[in-house]
Parts: structure tokens; sequence; C-alpha cells
């Protein structure tokens, strides 16, 4: 403690470089986080706001909501397993629609859902949609830059049915597209209107739905699995990642991210070492007149820690400022215990990366300061 | 009188190059209370493997070192350690000192290392700076201090914890002729006055006079001339 914070002073220009290229690391590490945050939460918000813990997929659907289709009986079946409160269906459908009175196409992606159900969003302006009836939708609050106000009607290019918007909700996405909410009634109204496919065997006048959401503990996923052999029992997380787009994205950034905590552990790596082998005479006299070398590789690594503390602090700083000059449209989000993980990752690479000095340390013999003329 | 050195039947030995070399041969030194002891010999005799032998820093291949009596033989690395720290004052031929500590942090650092309360420790700093004739230079920088102020802040340190032994590895071989004589005087009289057992190895005839008993590194032996 001693030893390292009284180099740290008089070595200011020495500390002070590291320092600055600690806290650009720091920074980028912390921003390019945020981002693939902010991006996978703008792909997946509906999903990840699900109050679910599985979805019943259909088997070989490669987790994919847009290609699985459940019947109603999955439905029931899974509702007399977990319970028929713990059940709600949910309808996935990625099309193009028009609103009346705006020029352009929407990319949108429609989800049927029970109005009454645990999965619908809370509505942010406007009214909730019935749940019989039919002609009102939810829309995100996302589709207000295209002009969509409330009462808009909204036409369904592939169908040709027609919507009035009831109100908005806010952060609902699937495959960055924002979502319009469907109640039961009008999910069933599009399904029938689009083509079943073929030798499915299964009757016009049947419900279709994409998958079933589900709250369930692991022990009743397993017993689902069991009772629905012709269905997939889908974590909330794979089906996220199954959502198109998403893996890629979050991938690149990851490796981004991944290369930068390597860098930086380097980084710290070749300083220390570079810094402990131009010491490594005095640690030599430390050692000779006494001191333990645990008390030399405590001061280094506190060194390291300095260091990597302080340029995340500063860094952080620097994220707040950088996120209030963001554009709207830029999707950032770095909750707090990404931060803190983020952070931990960040102070245990710096960690590794001081390793090789404290080995040079403890190699470093006091024999070497008997004899010499020079230090 | 007591012995606070004493080395007994010290034999070192190493490999070099495929030769079995003996470097000191049945070595046997004592230094009473308050003796200072001139260790002289040619390069090569083997003077700073007896110093780091009697130092603490190298086991000898046989034989037994005592500090105040406690042996060394069989201690651990820690142990051996705490040895230097609390009964060994080394000098070295230059100073050595920590080039980012001011000249009362050198003090400090190892006050603190020995557990010495802070009050305590000033105060010791304060009364060692002012008998050396350091004191105006306490908050000095090493690379702000002339090679002489830097010496005597090295015996300072030497003497922080107040040690058994003190041991000198040419103390003088960075200082001209009036420097070397001022801090070996030093060391002679910190010796005397202290009670303390102290050696210096070195190649200076001007300052034998200091000393009180001259010994020569011979075939791995010390004997008196």
């Amino acid at each position: 403690m001693y030893l390292a914070i009284r180099e740290m002073r008089f070595a200011k220009v020495r500390y002070s470089l590291i320092a600055i290229i600690m806290l650009l690391v720091a920074f980028l590490v912390l921003f390019v986080t945020g981002l693939a945050r902010g991006l996978a939460y703008d792909n997946a918000a509906s999903i990840q706001n699900m109050n679910a813990s599985h979805f019943i997929m259909e088997k070989d659907s490669n987790h994919r909501f847009t290609r699985s289709q459940v019947t109603e009986q999955v439905l029931n079946q899974a509702g007399s397993v977990a319970g028929h409160e713990n059940v709600q269906p949910l309808g996935v459908r990625m099309t193009t629609m028009t609103a009346e009175g705006t020029a352009g196409k929407l990319d949108v992606t429609i989800l049927g859902m029970n109005p009454e159900g645990w999965l619908m969003p809370k509505v942010t302006e406007g009214a909730a949609i019935p749940s019989n009836g039919s002609g009102r939708v939810l829309v995100d609050r996302k589709l207000k830059d295209s002009g969509v106000i409330v009462g808009t009607v909204l036409l369904d290019q592939a169908s040709g049915l027609k919507w009035t918007v009831s109100g908005f909700v806010s952060h609902e996405s699937f495959s960055h597209s924002p979502v319009v909410i469907l109640n039961e009634q009008d999910w069933q109204q599009l399904q029938s209107l689009a083509a079943m496919r073929p030798g499915t065997g299964q009757s016009e006048d049947g419900k279709i739905y994409n998958a079933v959401a589900v709250q369930a503990t692991k022990h009743q996923a397993e017993q689902l699995a069991a009772a629905l052999p012709d269905s997939e029992i889908v974590t909330k997380s794979d089906a996220v990642s199954a959502i198109p787009g998403y893996k890629e994205e979050q991938g690149s950034l990851w490796m981004m991210i991944i290369f930068l905590f390597i860098i930086s552990s380097f980084v710290l790596a070749v300083f220390f070492y570079v810094v402990t082998i131009q010491k490594s005479s005095q640690f030599g006299i430390l050692k000779a007149i006494g001191t333990r070398t645990a008390y030399l590789v405590r001061s280094v690594t506190l060194q390291v820690l300095l260091l990597s503390v302080g340029s995340l602090l500063i860094s952080m700083l620097l994220v707040e400022g950088m996120k209030s000059v963001l554009p709207d449209g830029m999707p950032f989000l770095l909750e707090s215990s990404t931060l803190a993980y983020t952070s931990g990752a960040f102070i245990a690479v710096s960690v590794v990366g001081s390793l090789l000095s404290v080995w040079k340390v403890t190699r470093i013999d006091a024999l070497d300061a008997i004899g010499r003329s020079a230090a | 009188m007591r012995h606070r050195l004493i080395l007994d039947n010290i034999t070192h030995t190493f490999e070099d190059g495929g030769m079995q070399r003996t470097v000191l041969d049945h070595l046997n030194l004592h230094v009473s209370e308050g003796e200072f002891v001139a260790v002289m010999g040619p390069s090569g005799s083997g003077k700073s493997t007896f110093l780091s032998i009697a130092g603490a820093l190298l086991k000898p291949t046989s034989g037994v070192v005592l500090l105040d009596g406690e042996s060394l033989a069989g201690k651990e690395n820690n142990a051996l350690s705490d040895m230097r720290l609390h009964k060994i004052g080394f000098i070295f031929q230059s100073a050595n000192l920590i080039p980012y500590l001011k000249v009362e942090e050198q003090l400090m650092l190892v006050a603190k290392q020995g557990g010495m309360k802070k009050t305590k420790a000033n105060e010791r700093i304060r009364e060692l700076l002012h008998k050396l004739g350091l004191e105006h230079r306490r908050n000095a920088y090493p690379d702000k201090l002339s090679g002489g102020e830097r010496q005597r802040v090295a015996i300072a340190r030497a003497l922080m914890n107040d040690p058994a032994v003190l041991l000198a590895d040419e103390p003088t071989a960075s200082l001209d002729a009036a420097r070397g004589m001022d801090v070996v005087r030093m060391i002679a009289r910190e010796a005397q006055e202290r009670g303390k057992s102290a050696v210096m190895v070195t190649h200076d005839e001007r300052v034998l006079p200091l000393c009180d008993r001259v010994l020569y590194l011979e075939n791995g032996c010390l004997i008196e001339k």
C-alpha cells in the first residue's frame, strides 16, 4: 500500500499514460456492451418482456416462433399439466402494413394474444383492447414516428384486413420491427384468411397459434415435454436467440467486447511486466532488507487494481455523458446488473494481466543486491 | 562479552562448469558486541558469498549462522525475511535507495514493515536523521541527494529497526575519500555506541584504522595478518 501509492505519485506521467489507455478501453467496453444490450432489447423486447419461462413450439421449428404452429389441443393439454392459468396462447406473424393517411409501408410484427392474459403489456397511451369484438389493436409507440396516432386505420397488405389503433404500448418489438397486438378473435380471423399449410391434417375451424407461453418450473417443463411428444419446450432465452438476426448481431458485438477484454489484459500485462523488469534491482534490495515477497506482490496487484478501478469509474461517467447525447433512435441499454458484471469482468481481466509481473516479482532474488556496484 | 554475530564452521560449495568449487572452507567468525570488523580480500575470494551467508540471503552448504544467539538453520523464507528485517542492517555498495520515496519515507517503509508504531517511528526517524546530519533533507527524493548523503540515508535505513548486526558491502566504493571516511566513521560509532556487531567488506585500505579488527579472506578462511 505504502509503496504502491507513493510510486504512482512519483511517476505520475508513466501511470497517467497507462491510465488513459485503460480508460479508453474501459469506455469502449462499456459502450459496446451498452450497444449490444440495447440492440438485443430493441430486437427482442416483446419476447424478453414476457413473463414466461418457456414456450411450447412445434417440433422441428428450430425454436422459431414464425415457423411453429400449435393447435388449441396443445394449449389445453399444456394447461392440464402446468395449470390453465399458467399457459397463454401466442400468435406471431411478420408482415407489412400501410397506415391510412400516411405514405410508405410499415414492417411490423403482429402478436395475437389474450388481452386479459398475463402476456399483455401495459398500455401507455389510449385505451386497451377488448377480448371480444374486433378491429381494434395496440401498437408500439415507435410507429408514432411514422405518423400513426390513436384512431389511425392500418391495412394489412397480405390479408387485406383493416384495424383501428386503439392505443400505444412501449418497448414492444420483435426482430427490430414494431409490434401490433391483436386480440384472439382478430388473430384467428387473420389466421383463417392466410393459407393453411397443406398436409397438416388440422381442421379448418381449429384454432392455430404459433406458440404457447408457459410459466413453469423446471420440473413442470419436463412433465410438459413428456406429455406433448409432438412439441418442443423451449426456454425463453433459446426462443430469443432464435429470433431472426438476433444471434448474428449479438455474436459480432460480443466478439468485439471479448477482444477488448483481451486487449486490456495484454496492455496491462506488458506495461507492468516492463515496469517490473525495470525495477527488479529495487525489488532485490527490498527483499534483502527484509521485505516479504507477499508484500511486493500485494503492492503490484494494488497498483493494477487502482488503475483498473479508477479508469472504470471515470469511463462510467463518460458513458453516462455519452448516453445523454445519443440520438433517440440509437438503442443503448446498460442496466446496473450488466454494468456490474462487465466491471467485475474488467477488473478480473486486469488482475489476470498482472499475474506475469507477480510471477516475475517472486522470481527476483535478494542475492542480486550484494556485490552490485550500481542500482 | 556477547557475540551478536557468529559464523560457525561455514562451508559453501557450488557447481561451476562441472567442477565442485569450495568458496568458503570451514570459516569461523565471532563478532562481539560493539565490535567493528573489516574483511578484505581480492575479487573472487568469496567476499560476497560470505556477506550473503552472514546476511541470511544465502544458505551455506554446511555450518551454522547465529544472529543474537538465534540460529538461521532450517528457517523458512518468510522467517529469514523477518530476521533480515529485524536483526540485520544492510548497507550496500551504492546506496540503493528506492527512487520514489522521500528520505523520511525510506525509513518509514522499514519501520512499517517492522511493525513499529507510527509515533515511535516518527520519533526514531527524527533522531536518526539528526544524528546523521540529514534533517534538512528529510523531504528530498534520492536523486536530489549527493552521493554521501545517499549513503548516510542508507545507513539510517539500516539502523531504523535497531538491528543486532550491521553488514556493509563496500560502502565507500562510490564515494570520494573524505565522504568515505565519514560514512565508515558513522558505522563504527553506531556499532560502538549501540553495542552492535558490524562487519564491513572493503577494498579501501584508508578506512582500516577505523576498524577494531581487520581480517583477510584467503582460501575460504578468514585470517588475521
